[in-house]
This record gives C-alpha cells, sequence and structure tokens, in this order.
C-alpha cells in the first residue's frame, strides 16, 4: 500500500487515556475470576482436577505456574479427538441450578466496558456494548450500554407511579398494573448515546470497535403508545411540548416535541421479552425511536404537557453541539444515518487464534460484517471500501430490516494478505448517505462532541490486525 | 375527547420481500453483487389501533398535592418557581460546605468534576470552556438542576431558599451579578445569560455525500492519522488476556484468596472518593487523623460493618457499601483498609 503517505500523530491535542486499553481488559479478566463465587471456583478448580485424573497427571503437584500451564495445554488436547473429552464422562448440572439462566464461563470476556478517564466517578458515567461479540440485531439486555446520571436506583414496581400533568383535560396518576392494561406494542429499536464516537473529534485514540461505536443497543421494546396515555389525558390544544421526567437521583428530564410525543414514542416495561433492567429503566421508560437515547427517560415517573421547552441542563449545559463559530445546536435530536464494520475490527483481528498457526494471518476467505441504522428509517443500502474510499462496491443486508433498528450487513471477501483500508457506508431510506469525517469537520469544526456519524476506517495490516485510524 | 368506541381490529400483513441465494466464489471483483450472499428481508406491518379515541378510564385523577410533590421543572419564563430568596453571600457558605468539594471553591471544577465558572469567550477557542457564565442560555437551567440534583450525594436535599442562594453565588462566580445580590422569584427573569442567543434549532443534514462508487478520490491524496494510543496492538488483548487467567488459576489452587493492601485504592477511587475526599455527608478524610482516630478505637470488625451495612452517624451517613451494593465485601474492606492506610 505504497500509495498511502503515512503522516505521523499530527493531532498532538487529542486526548491520551491514563491507561492503555489491554491492559484494562487485562485487569478486568483477572478481577472476574477473582470475583468468581465459592461454587464457580470450585467447579473451576474440579474441572481442573477431573482433566488431569484422565490424562493421568497423577503425581504433578497443582499450584505451580509451570504445572498450571502444562495441565492448560493437556487439558485441550485430553478432550480433543480421539479422546473423549471430560464433559462427556461425566454429568452436568441439573434444572434449576441457575433459576435465572447466565451465560457459559467461557463467554466471561463478553462484557461491557467504560474508559476510566472520560468521567469523574462511575456513578455518572458511561458502559459500552461489546458489539465485536454480536451477531445479531438484538442486543443481550445484560450487555446493553449504560449510562447513569446519579447511579441505578432499585426502584419497588409496587411503589412506582406515572403522573401526567400540565395542560392536560384530566391530569391522572398510573400504577404499573394500570399501565399494563392499556393495549400494547412491541418494537425493535436501536438506543444510542449521541456522544456515540463522540471521544475521536480530534482524532483517533479508541483501540477497539467497543470504544469507538459500543454507545448503542439495539433491543425489542414493549409498552403503550404515549399517543394512548396522551389521549386519556386529552392534551390540551396549547400542548405543544412534553417534559419526561425520572425517578432516579438526577430525576433526569427532557423536554419533547408534541409531534414526536403523537408519532412513535413508547412508554416501555419490556425489553426483549421481560421486564426492563434496572440499569435500562424499570420499571418504566421512554423510548423515542430513532432520537438521542438521553431523551429516552429512564425510571420514568412524571410527563408534563406544555406550551414551551423547558430547557432543562441535558438540552443546554449537554446534548447541545457547539461548532466553530461558537454557536450551538439545540434540540438535535435526530441519531442520523451510521455504520460499522463490526468483523474485522480491533478485538477480531485476521490472525489465527489457535491451532498451528496461531498469530499467523488469516489468508483466504472472510465475511466482512457490519451494523447499520438510521434514526431517520430503514437502512436502505451499504457500500463498503477496501482502499480508504476510492472505489466502493455494495454489501448486501442480511435479516431483518427494520426501521431505526439496528441492520446487519455482510460481503464475502477473499483476502490475500494486502494490507487494507476498510471502510463501510451506509445510505437511508431518506437517501442521505453517511458522510466522512471531513465533510462532518468542515461543518462543525472539532468540538461538537455529539452526533459524530462519520465513515469509519480500520486499518487492515498485512500480519492480520486492525487497527482504528482516520483518513486526512 | 370522543369516546365513540370506534376501532379497528389491527391487520398483521408479512410480506416476504426478496429471498434469493447465489453461489459466490470470487472476492472483491463481485463489485455491486447484491445476491452475493443469502437475503431475506421481512417487513412486517402491523396496523396499530392509537387514534381510536377509547378511553380506557384506567388510573385516577391525580391531586394537586401529589402533583406539587413532584412537578419540580422551572422554565426559563420563571414559570414553576417557588417563592423565596437567597443572597450572594449566604449562597457563598453553602457553596463552600456543600458543592466546593466537587466544583471548586470558585467553580474551577475539581479533577474532572464540572467547572462552573470562567471561559467567558472561549467558545471559539481549541478547547472551549463551557461554564454556567459562558455556555448556559438561561438561569432558570441552573436553579432547577440545582433543586433537582444537587448536591451529587444528596440530590433534593436542597430548600428553595438555600437553591435561591446557591444559584445566586454561582452567578456571582461568574461575575453576572454584584457580591451584594439576593435572588428572588421576583427578579429572577430579569439576570440575563450572556450566551443566551447562542443556539439554533437543529438543521441537519448538514452534509451532502455523494453516493460515489468509482475513483471518488485520488488514492496519493490520503494521508493515515494513526491512533494516538497504539502502543499495544489490541489483537493481542487475547492472548494477554488467556495469560492472565492462567496465572490467577495458579495462585486459586495454591489457595491464595488474600486481596492484597493495593486492592482498596481503585475501590476507594471509584466508589469512596466522591464522598471520602471532601467530607461529604460527614464522611471521614482519609489522612485527616481527627476524624479518624475515634472511629479506628472502635476496632476494624465495626468499621468493616458500618461501611458494609451502613451506619447513621451523629455527624453523617453512611450508606451500605458506599451504594454501590455491587460491590463483594472483600472490596469494601479492602477500600477500607487503603482509606485507614492513608493516615500518618
Amino acid at each position: 500500500m505504497s500509495v498511502f503517505n503515512r503522516t505521523g500523530l499530527d493531532k498532538p491535542e487529542a486526548r491520551v487515556p491514563q491507561s492503555n486499553l489491554p491492559r484494562q481488559l487485562t485487569q478486568e479478566s483477572a478481577e472476574k475470576v477473582t470475583e468468581l463465587s465459592g461454587d464457580d471456583r470450585r467447579g473451576f478448580l474440579k474441572r481442573m482436577l477431573s482433566v488431569s485424573s484422565g490424562a493421568a497427571l497423577g503425581g504433578v503437584a497443582l499450584g505451580g505456574m509451570g504445572a498450571t500451564k502444562a495441565l492448560a495445554e493437556l487439558s485441550s488436547e485430553a478432550n480433543l479427538p480421539p479422546n473423549v473429552p471430560s464433559w462427556t464422562r461425566t454429568l452436568g448440572q441439573g434444572v434449576l441450578t441457575k433459576p435465572y439462566g447466565e451465560p457459559s464461563s467461557y463467554e466471561k470476556d463478553v462484557i461491557r466496558r467504560t474508559v476510566p478517564w472520560l468521567t469523574a466517578d462511575t456513578i455518572s458515567s458511561i458502559s459500552m456494548t461489546p458489539l465485536q461479540d454480536l451477531k445479531g440485531i438484538i442486543t443481550p439486555s445484560g450487555l446493553a450500554f449504560e449510562r447513569y446520571h446519579a447511579g441505578v436506583p432499585d426502584i419497588d414496581i409496587d411503589q412506582h407511579r406515572l403522573i401526567i400533568n400540565g395542560l392536560v383535560e384530566k391530569p391522572l396518576i398510573f400504577t404499573m398494573d394500570e399501565l399494563k392494561r392499556f393495549p400494547s406494542v412491541s418494537e425493535i429499536k436501536f438506543l444510542e448515546c449521541p456522544a456515540n464516537g463522540g471521544m475521536e473529534w480530534k482524532g483517533p485514540q479508541m483501540e477497539g470497535l467497543q470504544f469507538t461505536h459500543g454507545m448503542i443497543s439495539c433491543c425489542e421494546w414493549t409498552g403503550v403508545k404515549l399517543s394512548t396515555l396522551l389521549e386519556e389525558a386529552g392534551v390540551k390544544p396549547e400542548g405543544k411540548w412534553i417534559l419526561a421526567e425520572g425517578a432516579d437521583g438526577s430525576a433526569m428530564a427532557r423536554s419533547i416535541p408534541i409531534e414526536k410525543a403523537l408519532d412513535d414514542t413508547l412508554v416501555v416495561y419490556g425489553q426483549n421479552g421481560e421486564a426492563l433492567r434496572p440499569e435500562q429503566g424499570y420499571p418504566l421508560r421512554l423510548i423515542n425511536p430513532g432520537w438521542e437515547g438521553n431523551t429516552c427517560i429512564k425510571w420514568l415517573r412524571r410527563l408534563e404537557v406544555g406550551d414551551k421547552p423547558w430547557y432543562m441542563r441535558e438540552e443546554t449545559s449537554k446534548y447541545t453541539d457547539l461548532l466553530a463559530d461558537g454557536r450551538a445546536r439545540k434540540f438535535s435530536f435526530v441519531q442520523e444515518c451510521n455504520s460499522v464494520i463490526t468483523s474485522p475490527c480491533p478485538e477480531k483481528p485476521w490472525r489465527a487464534k489457535s491451532g498451528a498457526d496461531k498469530g499467523e494471518p488469516s489468508t483466504g476467505w472472510h465475511e466482512i460484517e457490519g451494523m447499520a441504522w438510521s434514526g431517520r428509517g430503514s437502512i436502505k443500502a451499504v457500500d463498503i471500501s477496501f482502499d480508504g474510499g476510492v472505489s466502493w462496491v455494495n454489501a448486501p443486508l442480511k435479516g431483518l430490516v427494520i426501521s431505526k433498528a439496528l441492520t446487519r450487513f455482510a460481503y464475502r471477501f477473499k483476502w490475500d494478505g494486502e494490507p487494507l483500508l476498510l471502510q463501510s457506508r451506509a445510505v437511508d431510506e431518506t437517501g442521505y448517505v453517511q458522510p466522512t469525517l471531513a465533510q462532518l469537520r468542515e461543518q462543525r469544526g472539532l468540538n461538537s462532541i455529539y452526533h459524530k456519524n462519520s465513515i469509519h476506517t480500520w486499518r487492515v495490516e498485512s500480519d492480520g490486525s486492525v487497527r482504528n485510524v482516520q483518513l486526512g | 375527547m370522543s369516546n365513540s368506541g370506534k376501532y379497528f381490529v389491527g391487520t398483521g400483513l408479512i410480506a416476504l420481500a426478496l429471498l434469493s441465494l447465489s453461489a459466490c466464489d470470487t472476492g472483491k471483483q463481485q463489485l455491486g453483487d447484491v445476491a452475493s450472499t443469502a437475503t431475506a428481508t421481512i417487513a412486517v406491518i402491523a396496523e396499530g389501533q392509537a387514534g381510536s379515541g377509547i378511553q380506557y378510564g384506567f388510573g385516577r385523577a391525580v391531586t394537586a398535592e401529589e402533583v406539587a410533590g413532584w412537578d419540580i421543572d422551572i422554565r426559563p419564563d420563571g414559570q414553576g418557581l417557588p417563592p423565596g430568596e437567597g443572597s450572594v453571600e449566604d449562597g457563598e457558605e453553602l457553596y463552600e460546605e456543600k458543592c466546593g468539594s466537587c466544583h471548586g471553591l470558585f467553580g474551577e471544577g475539581e479533577g474532572r468534576w464540572p467547572k462552573l465558572a470562567g471561559g467567558m469567550d472561549t467558545l471559539t477557542h481549541d478547547r472551549p470552556e463551557k461554564t454556567v457564565g459562558s455556555y448556559w442560555p438561561y438561569a432558570s437551567t441552573l436553579w432547577d438542576y440545582i433543586h433537582r440534583a444537587m448536591p451529587f450525594t444528596a440530590p433534593q436535599s436542597l430548600s428553595d431558599d438555600e437553591t435561591y442562594a446557591i444559584t445566586a453565588y454561582v452567578l456571582n462566580l461568574n461575575d453576572l451579578v454584584d457580591e451584594d445580590f439576593v435572588l428572588t422569584r421576583d427578579n429572577f427573569t430579569s439576570v440575563e445569560m450572556p450566551n443566551r442567543d447562542g443556539f439554533f434549532v437543529d438543521n441537519r443534514p448538514d452534509v451532502s455525500n455523494p453516493r460515489c462508487m468509482e475513483n471518488c478520490k485520488d488514492p496519493a491524496s490520503i494521508t493515515i492519522v494513526e491512533s494516538l494510543l497504539a502502543a499495544t496492538s489490541s489483537s493481542d488483548v487475547d492472548d494477554v488476556v488467556d495469560d492472565v487467567v492462567e496465572s490467577n488459576v495458579t495462585s486459586d489452587a495454591a489457595g491464595d484468596n488474600s486481596v492484597t493492601e493495593s486492592a482498596g485504592k481503585p475501590v476507594y477511587d471509584s466508589a469512596c472518593k466522591v464522598c471520602h475526599s471532601s467530607g461529604l455527608a460527614g464522611a471521614p478524610i482519609p489522612g485527616d487523623a481527627a476524624d479518624w482516630e475515634p472511629r479506628i478505637e472502635q476496632g476494624i470488625e465495626v468499621l468493616y460493618s458500618h461501611a458494609l451495612e451502613g451506619f447513621q452517624g451523629e455527624s453523617g451517613m453512611m450508606p451500605a457499601k458506599g451504594g454501590h451494593t455491587q460491590l463483594e465485601d472483600d472490596a469494601v474492606t479492602a477500600a477500607v483498609d487503603y482509606m485507614i492506610e492513608q493516615n500518618p
């Protein structure tokens, strides 16, 4: 790829995290093991021991580093053909061992992660979805990114109430049971923090997909259309805005135009078939499909109808987009069309993970996969570039194509080991084409923080590693 | 609102729009081949029943008293402001007690906590400082937010008069009112913020990217800006993780479950520091012997138990695990140990 001029680090103003992420991941994994409950630990040891006896390892003392490594190597072979694996020769756990199931212990690294320097404290902070490990459009509830301004409240559903007041004919108060009597809808919609990708306006600095794009999730939400509740209360003609307010310690509140409220806004209590997770607003939250995640008020306790917006902190100090000329956009609700390649990515390089060629580049056939989404409707098409945007090919969509939901795309590609500048570019039903970062910067400068939906670039090296870069 | 009882029975319409399969064995030469993989697009159109005009009669009329307890929002035109007043002078004392440990005594912000004052005329700079004075368009937002969400560790604990006073002081820190100013409901809307005309309603899309497919730019013009980190290739993460898991199994097998001394510091930093670095809610400050000695005298088990289960004392309140109930007990006690170690 000699056609590319490699410039050095010409963006010194971009912020360098205080710790490198691989070390953080490492620490988290270590903590996970340390945090294993007694039963899990015993189970782990038992498995190791059963492997050792099965492999006739008697006499080798456990506990030494060398022994453990030898054990680990033996264990991987002891379960491979022609040997009969340990799990085939023993019984597993019975029903209700875990009344609420959880992922396999071997999926322990598929977890939410955060970047420590982003916020002052974990109580008012954000974590990211591990997009690199997700293959469908539904984000498992326990992996959906978190964003709190005052931590997760522990709300007793029997003591939770929703009040509708303000410019309505009948101010009302509902219990959760009463809300669940209204006709319900279930819709699959993405939910994205407008700061997704916002750490890279000035330059690339994140080492993985989870950190460049992980402030997004996509779930099936079940609840009542807000229009149904507003019809029940009777909005007065002068009612033009809704204030939605949460019951958490930040009493998070946002102003929503009545047009959106009467269009597709949902008041939901269900997520992926079960009750909302506490992290996602249990027992009740707002979903404004396609709009800034911050407007989708969690732990929803009150809806007030008014004739003007309220100008809360999160629609003035925050979630406004400062432009280069010193002016700022307000009420920038829509999450514009975006996409990213999820395989390969820095966490999923094109290098063999095991076997004789471990660590070697995986040349040959690959299915390049990714996600696209638009707050303005359905994804119409996605294009892929291998050369940093000089030429593009169409990548077919696959699976369900739903308005304002994550949409998958894929492209089969035979890699010969040459370096690539891999990009994806989505087009939505309005004809809007995902822009380049240069185009966004030209319009907005470098200090917008929010709404960075530009084409993303992965540099695939000839050794199969994948790195986050930006193109000048 | 009519109550005609008229409604539609929803009809579900499933359209199987496209299902195509094609074998494909070439690489990126397959330009524009939309059928390179199985594609199934299923559009499910469910006709809803919104707008049906039904009055379901669920819930009940909310009382004015119930609304009054929760309806705390304040608008720029002053709607929602309760009667009351507060002076800059009173606000300074309250601010130093309740706000300064995070926001700095002069609103400069401690660590990564928000800076509240200064930054005038920096919005066009490379590093703009967006403070109450330099950026916020309305003073009502300040009153509303302080009242609904501050102090961080004790939201909705301030009285109306206290909120007026702290609001007045933060305005004074930004040179927007004099030091003898008294903020009241009546004079509230007379406070004008410098950046009140600095905002405009969303006008996106603001960029238009043509869907070019070939020769879209000169390859020689492309420059690559590397990640500023890139110290370690992320592709090595899996290997590193594997190594660490192995070494932990080793220590586990050896029966070594002890938590090291340093284990307390990250817990302290993420879970305890907010209150314990500042003394918020009566929290003892590490290194302050007068704070700690009487507590240490009670014995370490008492300290552990108060930290784990919570404690209401004369000088303040410790929530169970500081409110971080997800923490393992070992982590909390390690943080207690760490705090004690900071004493001379």
